[in-house]
């Protein structure tokens, strides 16, 4: 019926060509499944939820060269200031801004050193009881810091003893009970008690291995010459509040310099801009190698036609029907393409492997390897239907009309 | 066995009509050998081509063994094609890639012949055309006579009550050419009925009737031969 057995052997004694197509489809097959899943992950990744309102946000920092003010005064009268801006929500000194690739972690311990102990790396953010609404994280359990929980210091002595911890962290740290209220480690043997537990709230680093959702608040100030400032706006008068940000820092005080002005999700565009770039290169590569395979498809099978049309036309003669003749070139496009696919099923998974020890990228899902397997056959068995067609379209007479 | 009556031709071209057969009317009967000669251009593939319903005609009457071809559509003259014709063509049109054994097998895969039924039939008809131990053998490897007698083994394969020979002999050298027409006479004898295009006057002379077309019209004449030596045998 589907006369495998003499459209293989034709097919071995005549290779180049199948070999040349069936080499093509397994690469696309290797290639596509791999760039499509790292394609989705990003994806992914770009839609997940960050925590913070980022078209309500914007950074600024503050570079101090004037000596004649003090700086753990000035930037609560700096904050004091910008929270009486019409339009802004709150504002708040940080050592680190979110989503911007840079910023501090560390690990925390469960236990005091010296004692032997389990420890979770986290990000943390140093800032006062104004961080949870300009951040505009969302408190689940506990509740925010106190005035009197803020530590303005540069000294390990005088820090602080409570923190908010995001859920993530709350449930590595403590896995199997309730976390709040329970005091955890830094700086050795410095125990911070965990008093607020907030739902999302991602570390500077949202693309890391290490998991972003694991942050900390620490309530505590650390003035210096270089300082963040976050400010929270009513989403509409982010751009206006923007534009003034330069003038009414330095008309509260002018020695000093105000750069990075910049919304938070641009904020986070930069952050992003390397890897959509590495995206859009994998969307053109898979466009790029699925219309050469469907081409070399098409311009294979019509150079198989070409080239034998008076087989064809003896075909058709000794009584093969013009559906004898599609099947033909489908089921030898499917064998091709079935040998390609097997090799390309493989070679996405080995490549998969590599992608995932080279970057920090998951496992492959073979699902992708699947869906992409299916799509290439569909394809290819599309571009061999019109020249098929064709084929079946010569005449039988070409029998005797041609030597 | 096949009937034609006023069959015309007409290729349309972009520019010319060639009226390649013109009211042409032919009875052949069952177990004839007929030669059919002519000049180059005269419509004596076109007919063939008719015959073997590789081609439409432009109207007339063509009966095939009780069967009205006019009335057919592409897939039914596929099948006719493959149970009552057998080809046998003047480049010999094997199929490069495939050995002697596959190549006799094309037309018994069309017809559906189980694997069995097929193998005893290619076998024995590579016997009968004296190449049954050449069957894993390419094209390419055997001498342009060999390759003839491959195609009339496919030919024959398929058991065709009628067979269709448009210059089986012209690619090939006068020893060939004898070997391959004595063995369509023993097919003849056989019982296949035999068209055949030749521009042999030696080979057509052998065959017991023959006919010639001449600008796409049969020729005012017809020779028995076989019945001329008939008579002649009578006399003495
Ligand atoms: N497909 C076609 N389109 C147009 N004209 C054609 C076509 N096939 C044949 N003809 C014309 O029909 C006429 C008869 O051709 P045919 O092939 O039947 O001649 P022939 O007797 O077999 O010649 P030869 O002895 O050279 O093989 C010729 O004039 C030829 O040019
Ligand atoms: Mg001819």
């Amino acid at each position: 019926m589907f006369e495998i057995k003499p459209i293989f052997n034709a097919l071995c004694r005549s290779k180049v060509g199948a070999i040349l197509l069936l080499l093509q489809i397994a690469i696309t097959t290797a290639v596509v499944s791999n760039a499509s899943f790292i394609i989705y992950d990003h994806v992914q990744y770009l839609n997940k939820e960050t925590g913070f309102p980022q078209d309500e946000l914007f950074r600024f920092t503050v570079l101090t060269f004037g000596k004649d003010r003090e700086l753990s005064q000035q930037f609560e009268l700096d904050e004091a200031m910008l929270r009486n801006i019409p339009g802004v929500i709150n504002a708040v000194t940080t050592n680190a801004v979110p989503l911007s690739g840079s910023g501090s972690s560390s690990s925390f311990r469960l236990k005091p050193s010296p004692e032997e102990s389990e420890s979770v790396n986290a990000a943390y953010y140093f800032a006062d009881e104004h961080a949870l609404e300009t951040f505009g994280v969302k408190l689940i359990e506990g509740r925010n810091f106190l005035p009197e929980d803020v530590r303005i210091t540069n000294t390990i002595e005088n820090a602080p003893n409570v923190a908010i911890v995001s859920k993530a962290f709350a449930e590595a740290m403590f896995p199997d009970e309730p976390a709040l209220g329970k005091n955890f480690y830094y700086f050795g043997d410095k125990p911070l008690k965990i008093i607020g537990i907030v739902d999302t709230m991602l570390s500077p680093w949202p693309r890391s291995s290490r998991p972003p959702e694991n942050t900390i608040l620490v309530p505590m100030i650390n003035p210096g010459m270089y300082q963040h400032i976050m400010v929270r706006t009513q989403a509409g008068e982010r751009a206006a509040i923007m534009r003034q940000m330069e003038d009414v820092m330095l008309d509260a005080y002018n020695k000093r310099v105000i750069i990075n002005i910049e919304a938070l999700d641009q904020v986070k565009q930069d952050y992003d801009a390397s890897d959509v770039l590495m995206m859009r290169m994998l969307i053109v590569i898979i466009l790029v190698l699925v219309s050469v395979t469907a081409l070399g498809i098409f311009g294979l099978t019509q150079f198989n036609i070409s080239k034998r049309t008076k087989q064809i036309g003896t075909r058709r003669a000794l009584g093969a029907r013009k559906s004898d003749i599609i099947r033909y070139f489908l089921v030898e496009n499917a064998m091709v393409c079935l040998g390609g696919l097997f090799i390309g099923s493989i070679s996405a998974v080995l490549l998969g492997t590599q992608l995932m020890q080279w970057y920090s990228i998951p496992a492959l899902d073979n699902s992708y390897v699947a869906v992409t397997a299916l799509a290439v056959f569909a394809m290819t068995m599309l571009a061999v239907v019109v020249p098929a067609k064709r084929a079946a379209n010569i005449s039988p007479s070409i029998a005797t009309r041609t030597v | 066995m096949l009937k034609m009556q006023k069959i015309n031709k007409v290729y349309q071209t972009e520019m010319v009509q060639t009226h390649a057969l013109r009211d042409f009317s032919l009875e052949v009967n069952e177990g004839e050998f007929i030669a059919v000669t002519g000049p180059s251009g005269s419509g004596k593939t076109t007919f063939l081509n008719i015959a073997g319903m590789l081609e439409t005609f432009t109207d007339g009457e063509y009966e095939l063994d009780g069967v009205r071809v006019g009335g057919l559509n592409d897939n039914q003259r596929a099948d006719l094609r493959n149970q009552k014709i057998g080809f046998i063509f003047q480049g010999f049109n094997l199929i490069p890639d495939l050995n002697l054994y596959e190549n006799v097998e094309v037309p018994l895969r069309y017809r559906g012949i189980k694997t069995a039924e097929r193998k005893r039939r290619i076998e024995r008809c590579l016997e009968q055309v004296g190449l049954g131990s050449r069957a894993k053998h390419l094209p390419q490897q055997l001498s342009g006579g060999q390759q003839q007698r491959v195609a009339i083994a496919r030919a024959l394969a398929g058991e065709p009550r009628f067979l269709l020979a448009d210059e089986p002999t012209g690619n090939l050298d006068s020893l060939m050419a004898r070997q391959v027409m004595e063995l369509l006479e023993q097919i003849n004898r056989d019982g296949a009925t035999i068209v055949m295009v030749t521009h042999d006057p030696e080979l057509a002379r052998r065959a017991p009737r023959n006919i010639q077309i001449v600008d796409g019209q049969m020729a005012d004449f017809t020779l028995y031969q076989g019945a001329a030596e008939h008579a002649v045998a009578m006399e003495a």
